[in-house]
């Protein structure tokens, strides 16, 4: 068990931990936002990765969770409740949620599932604006502030870290090959004798947790939410985009997406030679990028040579293929 | 009291309308081709923008501006068609699946974006108006009653095209098995072709009709799309009436609940038809065309 666990984490990975863990040390305080954030969609992306990868079921609406755990840890931090409870709080509220919505939702298929997801942003989006009472509206809830980027860096590398770990043991464990196979043929999973319903509910659950923390986190560290910069559709859709782009069912995959997402993102935002037009239609950008991604690149940037060429080199090659070979099966093409 | 139901029912019938034929339309798509079309509700916005345009530039009437719209827009379905669906129709189910959601949804922001950029995010209305008259205390405006006219013939319409000509035909033998339609020498790729023309005219009819009824801003398509899957998922997928007796139920419902709590809620109600349909009966109520 310990073997199959920990021997594949040696060499580079522990060497990547240790510069990032030194990282704050070292660099000037915006990259350590960066980076914070870079970890923020790891965490997000991985998690989405449970579902839409591994089980198959597109979650377009993932970021919900992190939305929901924000507001859950904010309503209970203005009433000056510690910081670990205010989690606690917020953790539960999200699980809760993801049970119950998970009952109905799991009976939907493909495309349907993907869209009511969406939906639930949306109404949520609307739910926020309009309970004022509660959610402060559009007003959205100001906690106090205070300065604290290196906090934030250590906790948001650490759920990024327990993300991908999860990740990773997934697709080697009992629960995983019940998601794959689910994921390849519902019905002949179930004749197998996998509870289907549980496993699915098991997968959507556990990958609202990830969120979850990181959504608290988030409004502790940004000090402000609103229903805007949790529910948007932006910021909903920035973290499928980056996973879509990696690579889906890969472990790699959410890593790869983040990284190389954050860093467009940041030549768009800051660049000085992109003229004011380009900046106003990032939004237009990240769209034609997914769809660019969707018809030319299916497989995402880890089917890519160059990326598989890289990774080998630096060791890492293991990690590439798909976390379990899929048996997408045929069907008659239209001619 | 009785003459503010009726008048809201009428208002839910007139909205139920519209809806219906743009979810038709979406329902036909994913029938066909297995592709869910979120870029579905950002047509509709783009019907109503340019009957917007074409108003202000010209201030036509506007159902023959909706003459103009409805050639734009079929041709619109034949580019879109061309330009992203095609090349993923071939992919296994589950890549299908992604790229199509993948797709669709970047498209879908991208036309958001632009159009909240080139025109603004402001709200726009084309203000028309027609001569009302009153029956039995419930007031009814001509507009109103000659869109529903025009809705149901539009319906009556498209329910004999799928009865009685080729295409027709051969857009319900795709439905009922492909391979077979397949194996007799339909030719799937044109009737494809065919229903994206057929779905997006429908969607730019139902976004002059909106913009004539209601305004419209850059970001009402995927609120919108949401209603139509909620149709769709209620009516049962590919089903003529049952896209009809969806649109309709939603229509009223949105209506009583914008009237008793207040227009922001009235998403929540599609939403909340949803889950139960989902919960109660998740076939939904009609069987194909």
């Amino acid at each position: 068990m310990f073997k199959k666990i920990f021997v594949p984490f040696n060499g580079v990975f522990i060497l990547i931990l240790i510069g990032l863990i030194l990282l704050p040390r070292f660099v000037d305080p915006y990259w350590v936002v960066f980076s914070l954030l870079v970890f923020m969609y790891i965490g997000v992306g991985a998690s989405f990765n449970i579902t839409a990868g591994y089980l198959g079921y597109v979650n377009l609406g993932h970021y919900v969770f992190f939305g929901i755990s924000a507001y859950g840890f904010s309503m209970v931090y203005v009433k000056g409740v510690p910081f670990l409870l205010c989690m606690a709080v917020g953790i539960a509220v999200t699980v809760i949620f993801a049970t119950l919505i998970s009952y109905p939702f799991l009976r939907l298929k493909g495309g349907y599932f993907a869209l009511a997801n969406f939906g639930l942003i949306k109404l949520f989006e609307l739910v926020a604006s309009s309970l004022r009472d509660f959610t402060g509206g559009t007003q959205g809830i100001s906690l106090k502030p205070g300065y604290r980027p290196f906090q934030t860096y250590f906790i948001f590398l650490g759920v990024a870290l327990l993300t991908v770990f999860v990740c990773y043991w997934i697709p080697k464990s009992k629960f995983g090959l019940a998601l794959f196979s689910i994921r390849e043929d519902e019905e002949v999973a179930a004749a197998f004798g996998i509870d289907v319903n549980r496993h699915k509910m098991g997968a959507y659950v556990l990958s609202s947790v990830f969120p979850a923390l990181l959504g608290g986190a988030y409004a502790w560290y940004s000090a402000y939410i609103d229903p805007e910069t949790v529910f948007g559709t932006d910021k909903a859709l920035l973290p499928v985009t980056m996973v879509m782009l990696g690579g889906t069912g890969t472990f790699l995959g959410p890593i790869v997406g983040a990284i190389f997402m954050m860093i467009i993102e940041e030549i768009l935002w800051t660049a000085a030679w992109l003229p004011v037009w380009m900046k106003s239609l990032h939004l237009t950008m990240l769209g034609l990028i997914l769809a660019a991604v969707g018809i030319f690149s299916p497989g995402g940037f880890v089917t890519l040579t160059p990326v598989t060429v890289f990774f080998r080199w630096i060791g890492l090659g293991r990690f590439l293929g798909a976390s379990h070979k899929s048996l997408d099966l045929e069907r008659a093409p239209i001619q | 009291m009785l003459t503010v139901l009726v008048q809201l029912i009428l208002a839910g019938v007139l909205q139920g309308g519209t809806y219906a034929l743009a979810a038709f339309g979406l329902s036909l798509i994913f029938c066909i081709t297995e592709i869910l079309n979120i870029t579905h509700g950002e047509f509709i916005m783009l019907g109503g923008l340019v009957t917007y345009i074409l108003f202000a530039a010209t201030g036509l009437h506007p159902f023959l501006i909706l003459l103009i719209v409805i050639p734009i827009f079929i041709f619109l379905g034949f580019g879109y068609q061309k330009a992203f669906i095609k090349p993923i129709l071939n992919r296994p189910p589950r890549q299908l699946l992604f790229s199509s959601i993948v797709v669709t949804v970047g498209i879908a922001t991208a036309i958001e974006d632009t159009t909240s950029f080139i025109w603004g995010p402001t709200v726009k209305g084309v203000s028309f108006s027609m001569p009302a008259f009153t029956i039995c205390g419930v007031v009814i405006s001509s507009l109103r009653l000659s869109i529903l006219v025009l809705i149901i013939g539009l319906t009556i319409f498209l329910h004999f095209y799928l009865k009685k000509t080729f295409v027709g035909k051969a857009i319900r033998a795709i439905l009922q098995n492909r391979e077979g339609a397949m194996v007799i020498g339909i030719n799937v790729p044109r009737i494809i072709t065919v229903v994206f023309g057929i779905a997006i005219g429908l969607a730019g009819v139902a976004g002059v009709f909106y913009v004539l009824l209601f305004t419209i801003g850059p970001f009402i398509g995927l609120p919108l799309t949401i209603r139509y899957i909620a149709i769709v998922m209620l009516g049962g997928s590919g089903s003529l009436l049952g896209s009809l007796v969806g649109g309709l139920i939603l229509g009223v419902a949105e209506t009583f609940a914008g009237f008793f709590l207040g227009a922001h809620w009235s998403l929540s109600v599609a939403f909340f038809t949803l889950v139960l349909v989902l919960l109660l009966k998740p076939e939904g109520l009609f069987r194909h065309v």
